[in-house]
């Protein structure tokens, strides 16, 4: 070709209407004004414009397109190019990252971008490449794949992510690029070019940010943890470790060494220490490990007296947590959607924990709900009341007379019984005879006392008695017997 | 030259310093027994150091020689309260932390706590019978609400704070040993125990 002459004519989409073609010229030629034009074959006028730079902007043909490029440089020339849809390679716009917000006590990087879909027709599937970098030397961690679809409006897409190490102990980037399966389009397809890094500064870039990260987490039981010590630069780092052990370090940057942690154990009662050793000075951090609550076994509740409900578990394996972090227990009754928090003491685990009887109501549905930082579970159970009586001892057992052959005694049995019925059984025995059991089934009352007569005892024998009650209706327990007492029959 | 005191309260004195000193040797020893637990609780080893912490008195003096006896108690009690503020904010702590998991501990911290109230009223008790004024609580000419919190610290930093405020502790109560020996000598000039200002 002559000098100057037009040449490499390349075209390419960003967004599947408008296309940006180029071209250069060959070597010798003095650059000039450029007449450009372009008709489609369907017979439609040609359109021309001049142009200085070697670049235009021109809609995609639905097939194919000729195009004359006339350059005015050091001679005439004219070169004509037939552009076929399938010469046209789609890139996508470089995407465009609106926010990385880093949730520090999880370790987590929340990203949100826009996928600028309203460029392109409804319906087309696109690919995203997400790429996590760290350290000094932005080293890959890992590159993700996620698919959406595109629906020719622009939607804010989000993706979390949660690093194996404390987002404090080194700078974390994310890249992001794009690809979209444009199927009705005949060129050659690529992905996007990748995103500016967006960057997660770590404690490491802030002067004064040392100390071990993270800093008294919980963490499960089996966990794998990476614990980073973050100091001045021109500070030796001696040792790192992890309870009694010490561990090989990593470097991540100038100012900060990492440790790996595998299948962590349970802590102590005062959470494990992870100590970094300077030349001038320590660093720590404790990390307590545990276990998520058990789901809570056998809960039971029953009334002693209907004025508290008592509802008693077996919490299942002890989460090795205590203090704030301890497992804490509430119940929560559906019905009237009444909750009480339950003070369970996690060292002699008494599981324990009362809810009021409610006015006018017989049946509760309880939720006992479990909670500490590593987890949470629930147990229900739904009870009426007046079939889970489990009154206490009866009190102040006391002969109030007696005869050859009877003895008359009344004893106080604390609770409101107004409306149910007591089952009392008096046991009598002596040195003559067998131990016999008496029932007595009395109308029950508010805190009150009750009285039964004995007969056909013998005289002049030394009895030995007491008591216990129960719900006549709906047996559910007895109480605890009441002390003994003793009466001779005259 | 103060006057020379009087039979009785020298006798009272020495007295009160004989029964001092007798505290803080149980002090020093119930202390290094809380010492040893609390480092094998806390997860730490013996050789942890502990830089300065703040707030916490040094025991070691320059010149201890030539302090008065006004100057020895002075310092004392001083120290004392502070360690007697630092204890209950360990065993707030500590109950935060462990609630009941290590009652044991707790049980400890909380008896030095009432040794150490108990050897700041006896120091006091031996300011008055010098008829020399007992100095307020540091809070008590702060404002009404009190010093500032102190800035939270980590839990490992707790922790060798701890450390720190019973090892200092510890070298107080055989500090204060050797104050009220000094304090207990009778002058060598008249062989009456001489006043406090005067026994270096």
């Amino acid at each position: 070709g002559s000098p100057g002459d037009p040449q490499n004519l390349k075209c390419l989409t960003h967004n599947l209407h408008k296309m940006l073609c180029t071209w250069g010229v060959s070597s010798r030629g003095r650059h000039g004004q450029t007449d450009f034009c372009y008709t489609t074959n369907d017979l439609t006028p040609q359109v021309c414009f001049k142009t200085k730079e070697r670049r235009v902007e021109i809609p995609i043909p639905e097939s194919s397109i000729t195009v004359t490029i006339k350059s005015s440089g050091t001679a005439f020339s004219t070169r004509e190019f037939v552009i076929h849809q399938k010469d046209i390679s789609f890139v996508p716009v470089t995407p465009h990252i609106l926010s990385l917000m880093p949730d520090f006590p999880t370790s987590t990087l929340n990203l949100k971008w826009s996928d600028n879909g309203s460029v392109f027709p409804y319906g087309l599937d696109a690919l995203w490449q997400i790429q996590i970098l760290r350290k000094e030397a932005m080293e890959v961690v890992t590159q993700v794949t996620y698919y959406s679809k595109l629906t020719h409006e622009d939607a804010i897409l989000s993706w979390s992510w949660t690093s194996d190490m404390p987002l404090e102990c080194t700078s974390h980037y994310v890249k992001i690029r794009c690809y979209i399966n444009a199927t009705q389009f005949a060129g050659p397809k690529d992905w996007s070019a990748w995103s500016p890094a967006k960057v997660i500064p770590g404690k490491d870039t802030e002067p004064g940010g040392s100390g071990v990260f993270p800093l008294d987490r919980v963490v499960a039981v089996g966990s794998d943890l990476v614990f980073c010590c973050v100091h001045e630069e021109d500070e030796h780092i001696k040792n790192m470790t992890y309870g009694s052990k010490s561990y090989t370090m990593t470097q991540l940057s100038r100012r900060s060494h990492a440790i790996r942690v595998l299948n962590a154990s349970v802590s102590n009662t005062s959470g494990t220490n992870v100590v970094c050793r300077l030349k001038h000075g320590l660093e720590g951090s404790v990390v307590f490990v545990g276990y998520a609550p058990d789901i809570p076994q056998n809960l039971s509740c029953e009334t002693p007296n209907f004025l508290i409900i008592k509802c008693t578990w077996k919490p299942g394996r002890p989460s090795g947590l205590y203090g704030e972090r301890r497992t804490k227990y509430s119940l929560f009754e559906r019905t009237s959607g009444k909750n009480v928090s339950c003070e369970v003491n996690e060292v002699n685990r008494d599981h324990v924990c009362g809810f009021p009887v409610l006015p006018d109501q017989k049946t509760y549905d309880f939720i006992l709900g479990v909670s500490n930082p590593i987890g949470q579970a629930q147990s229900s159970l739904l009870v009426d009341i007046t079939q889970r009586v489990h009154p206490k001892a009866p009190e102040k057992l006391t002969i109030t007379g007696n005869n050859s052959t009877s003895i008359q005694l009344r004893w106080f049995v604390n609770g409101s019984f107004a409306e149910t019925r007591l089952l009392c059984q008096i046991e009598i025995s002596s040195s003559h005879s067998e131990r016999k059991l008496h029932n007595v089934s009395v109308p029950g009352r508010k805190s009150s006392t009750y009285t039964a007569e004995l007969n056909a005892l013998r005289p002049d024998t030394k009895y030995q008695l007491r008591v216990r009650c129960s719900a006549a209706d709906h047996f559910w327990r007895w109480s605890d017997w009441s002390r003994v007492v003793e009466q001779t029959t005259s | 030259m103060a006057a020379a005191e009087s039979p009785s309260a020298a006798l009272r004195r020495r007295d009160l310093c004989s029964r001092g000193i007798r505290l803080a040797g149980k002090m020093r020893a119930d202390v290094v027994d809380l010492l040893d637990a609390y480092v094998e609780q806390q997860g730490l080893d013996a050789s942890a150091s502990a830089a300065a912490v703040e707030g916490v008195p040094l025991a070691a003096v320059e010149r201890w020689d030539e302090q008065t006896g006004t100057q020895r108690l002075l310092e004392n009690l001083a120290a004392y309260r502070a360690f007697r503020t630092l204890l209950a904010q360990m065993l707030e702590e500590q109950r935060e932390q462990l609630g009941e998991a290590d009652a044991g501990l707790g049980r400890a911290l909380a008896a030095v706590l009432l040794q150490v109230s108990a050897f700041a009223y006896h120091l006091e008790e031996l300011l008055r019978l010098e008829s020399r004024g007992v100095p307020g609580e540091e809070g008590d000419e702060e404002e009404e609400d009190g010093p500032p919190p102190p800035p939270r610290l980590s839990l490992f930093e707790q922790k060798l704070r701890g450390l720190g405020v019973l090892r200092e502790l510890a070298q107080w109560a055989v500090r204060s040993v050797r104050d009220l020996r000094q304090l207990a000598k009778p002058s060598p000039a008249t062989g009456a125990a001489p006043g406090l200002a005067e026994s270096p």
